[in-house]
């Protein structure tokens, strides 16, 4: 908007104005009406959906299936998307490129569109603009409502060429709730994590397997995985040997 | 300010007014509310435009439920899920102040973006009000941040297990991303000093934060008037003018066509002719004679 555009609004907000109405009691009553309804539904939500008391905390147990409120699932599947499986979906672009562009882009917007319209349906640009991030962001949304919630059995992942190593890593695996994260042959959750079925073929080694699950950002920088640092030495081994074996051995 | 109009003077009338005087005379008071309340907004307002106002009622409800919990709830590792379990299980009306907390967050998330979706798709956010626009960003990811530490409180598996992961997301941003999460954990390692932290930061740091942006928040609504809807009648009116008043403008600029093009005066004085008949002509250009 240029300085005359400024001008004219002003004079016309002005006008808009003179013709209207004391904002006690008209605004105010309208106000409360609303926030009394949403108060309403919210006691009503309370008093329906009763909260429940979940599991104490155990730092050791590691059987947790991470799951944000809903209200981040929107971030949440970001990870999902953003794997670094290939060049084109870095991870670094779900955790921290695409929400904070975002934010910022939120926050500036003012700056962005200064034009004089005001109506949306003679602004095709915001207009497109807002109808793909309420669609995105629903989408995403409503995948992570549908996502299981983790919990697989380890008779669900059918691996060929199991021994006693492969098996005890198998067991392991279901029972700290990997496939909360990762998926194997199709069974478990399609991220954040990556899908682990071919694990074998990055050659990573059974020492870098142990690192990873004891600290997982000192080999893959900027990891979201929690740390496993309460296994045994033997358990570290078998895990890590399924984990190494996983497209190649194990199949 | 006397009352002379109404009903007889009596000692208790005397003194609420020299009570308002001081008041007023001390802090304005008088001014500021008639500034607030009495100054006029649009005639056609709409609905979607009371969703700022039952956001912050909300916020109101958080905090009220809110200091009740903090009531009962023992900031320590050792006893937090204990007094959530009692809060929930023993305590009367317990569960209910809690189920409130926890679905009022979700409603106002809820009513916090519906309102950023009102104010985006009425312009609002236009000259003047862009500054307004800003706090009230700002708040909106202030109210995530509350979503995000209070989840954490609760102290059980599910909410442990998803704040690490949250807090090593935020290890993994560049540069400032280690120290920000050394800063949530309290430390390099999520521990018993994490749960006091997110405690300060849930009932200290962001409520504070809020407060002071709904406050500005709230002083740019007032001073600069709430936004008329783009389409309201009056609105609706003035472009039609606007469009009425451009139409007969371009009409005016037409060179030929319904409107005279003004008779022009001859250049040259005609010439001296004796023939009489003939001078008529000359005169009018246009040669409406013939």
């Amino acid at each position: 908007m240029n300085k005359a555009q400024q001008k004219e609004y002003l004079e016309d907000y002005a006008e808009a104005k003179r013709q209207g109405k004391p904002f006690f009691p008209y605004a105010i009553y309208k106000d409360h009406l609303v926030a009394l309804f949403a108060i309403g539904i919210v006691i009503a939500m309370a008093i329906v959906y009763r909260v429940e008391v979940g599991e104490p905390v155990n730092p050791a147990t590691t059987d947790f299936v991470p799951r944000p409120e809903w209200y981040f699932f929107f971030l949440f599947e970001l990870l999902k998307i953003f794997k670094g499986e290939n060049v084109l979906t870095p991870v670094i672009m779900g955790t921290f490129l695409v929400p904070n562009i975002l934010m910022v882009l939120l926050v500036v917007w003012p700056f962005i569109d200064r034009g004089p319209e005001r109506r949306i349906e003679k602004r095709p640009v915001a207009l497109a603009i807002a109808v793909v991030v309420i669609a995105l962001m629903a989408w995403l949304t409503e995948e992570g409502v549908k996502s299981p919630s983790g919990t697989v059995d380890p008779a669900a992942i059918e691996l060929e060429g199991l021994d006693e190593a492969g098996e005890a890593g198998l067991v392991l695996y279901a029972a700290n709730q990997c496939s909360a994260c990762h998926m194997i042959k199709g069974e478990g959750a399609p991220g954040p994590g990556p899908d682990l079925t071919n694990e074998s073929s990055k050659d990573r080694g059974l020492e870098w397997q142990i690192d990873h699950l004891k600290e997982p950002a000192s080999r893959t920088p900027g990891s979201s995985m929690p740390a496993f640092p309460n296994f045994t030495d033997q358990e570290y081994e078998d895990l890590g040997t399924f984990l190494e074996g996983l497209g190649d051995t194990y199949k | 300010m006397a009352t002379k109009d109404i009903g007889p003077k009596n000692p208790v009338a005397k003194t609420n007014d020299m009570v308002v005087d001081y008041v007023d005379h001390r802090t304005g008071m008088k001014t500021g509310l008639n500034w607030f309340m009495n100054r006029n907004i649009p005639a056609e307002t709409s609905w979607f435009q009371t969703l700022g106002f039952t956001a912050m009622a909300l916020f109101g409800l958080q905090a009220i439920t809110g200091i009740i919990l903090a009531m009962y709830y023992k900031p320590d590792a050792a006893t937090a899920f204990e007094s959530i379990r009692v809060i929930t299980d023993d305590l009367t009306w317990g569960w209910l102040v809690r189920g409130m907390h926890k679905w009022g967050a979700s409603a106002m998330i809820v009513v916090v973006f519906l309102h950023m979706g009102r104010v985006f798709f009425f312009g609002a956010y236009k000259y003047p009000r862009e500054l307004t626009w800003v706090t009230g960003s700002l708040l909106l990811v202030m109210t995530m941040f509350m979503g995000l530490t209070g989840y954490l409180l609760i102290w059980d598996q599910k909410a442990y297990w998803a704040t690490v992961v949250a807090v090593n997301l935020t290890a993994s941003a560049p540069v400032l991303g280690p120290y920000l999460a050394d800063v949530l954990r309290a430390g390099p390692e999520f521990g018993p000093n994490t749960l006091s932290r997110f405690y300060a930061i849930h009932m200290l740091l962001i409520p504070g934060g809020m407060i002071t942006f709904i406050a500005i928040h709230l002083f740019l609504v007032s001073k600069l008037g709430i936004a008329e809807p783009p389409w309201s009648k009056r609105r609706t009116m003035v472009e039609r003018e606007k469009e009425e008043a451009k139409r007969q403008a371009a009409r005016d600029r037409l060179p030929t066509g319904r409107t005279r093009v003004p008779v022009r005066a001859p250049e040259h004085p005609p010439l001296r002719t004796p023939a009489p008949t003939s001078s008529s002509t000359a005169t009018t250009p246009e040669g409406g004679g013939s």
